[in-house]
């Protein structure tokens, strides 16, 4: 069982060396094929467009700093509804109840945000 | 050798390695992107305990949100400074500390005994079995913890809210 068990993550494993591989591949066989002619006006933010002023690291409103932290709360639900759809062949009706309460709950604090004008981009 | 032996130790060299870098590099969202490193490795070794839904919380709240929430947090600052002070005069006092503190722990391990038997987890669906005692015997710590979560993000855009309208 336990090497069964570790044999599927082998799968994972080759996926995940095949993913590296594959760009770090394309990057260098592309390196060896393109010319290279590198000046400083290439390097600018747009080029042959507008003339960028100051430097790119600004410090932002502290607002968007609620979208991180909406992400965060919706993905911790993300983590409870993981077992309940594994166990919910065995569970049945009440398990569907309780997750309906617990993503309502979740769901007035959206709406919530949403009334408070947090996701309003201005 | 078996290949459990040489996962742990690809595993462990990354999860070393990405915190180490979290430590030495200079720019802020270097760190982070090495510290998410250091994360998802963590998350493999979970994955060799055969804790699944644990690494799976790892991989989704750590390397992910975690790391999100900490870019965000270094754009909403000022980091453009970086200090340089008082690095290299403690540099042998450190070494000192950090060895016997090695030392200490490393002892601590060898002759750490733990009891009873180990839980025979490994022939059942450890996922499964989460689901099923978690909608069962605790329903009730789950439906609170929407109430925590619902709580949190309520109290964040009080905060947050007023600290935009004070500017």
């Amino acid at each position: 069982m336990a090497d069964l068990y570790s044999n599927n993550y082998l799968i994972v494993a080759i996926f995940f060396i095949l993913g590296l591989a594959l760009p770090i591949g394309a990057l260098t066989a592309g390196r060896f094929l393109r010319p290279n002619n590198p000046i400083a006006e290439k390097r600018t933010t747009y080029e042959s467009g507008m003339e960028p002023i100051g430097g790119s690291w600004v410090q932002f409103n502290v607002k968007y700093y609620i979208y991180a932290l909406l992400f965060v709360v919706f993905d911790v639900e993300t983590i409870f509804l993981y077992p309940w759809a594994v166990a919910y062949d065995q569970l049945g009706l009440f398990a569907l109840v309780e997750m309906l309460i617990f993503v309502t709950l979740l769901v007035i604090g959206l709406i919530y945000a949403w009334k408070k004008k947090v996701l309003e981009w201005d | 050798m078996s290949g459990q032996f040489v996962a742990f130790f690809i595993l462990s060299l990354l999860t070393i390695g990405g915190a180490v870098f979290m430590i030495s590099l200079q720019k802020v969202v270097h760190q982070v992107v090495a510290l998410a490193f250091s994360f998802l490795s963590i998350a493999g070794l979970y994955v060799m305990l055969e804790a699944e839904f644990v690494a799976v919380t790892q991989v989704l709240v750590y390397a992910g949100s975690i790391s999100i929430l900490m870019l965000f947090g270094i754009m909403l600052t000022r980091h453009d400074a970086h200090e340089d002070t008082g690095r290299g005069k403690f540099k042998f006092l450190a070494f000192i500390v950090v060895a016997a503190f090695f030392v200490l722990v490393f002892m601590g391990i060898q002759t750490m005994n733990i009891e009873g038997t180990p839980a025979n987890f490994s022939q059942q669906n450890n996922v499964l079995e989460i689901g099923k005692l978690m909608f069962s015997q605790y329903v009730i710590p789950f439906e609170i913890m929407s109430v925590l979560l619902l709580v949190a993000l309520v109290g964040a855009i009080i905060l947050a809210k007023r600290e935009a309208d004070d500017k």
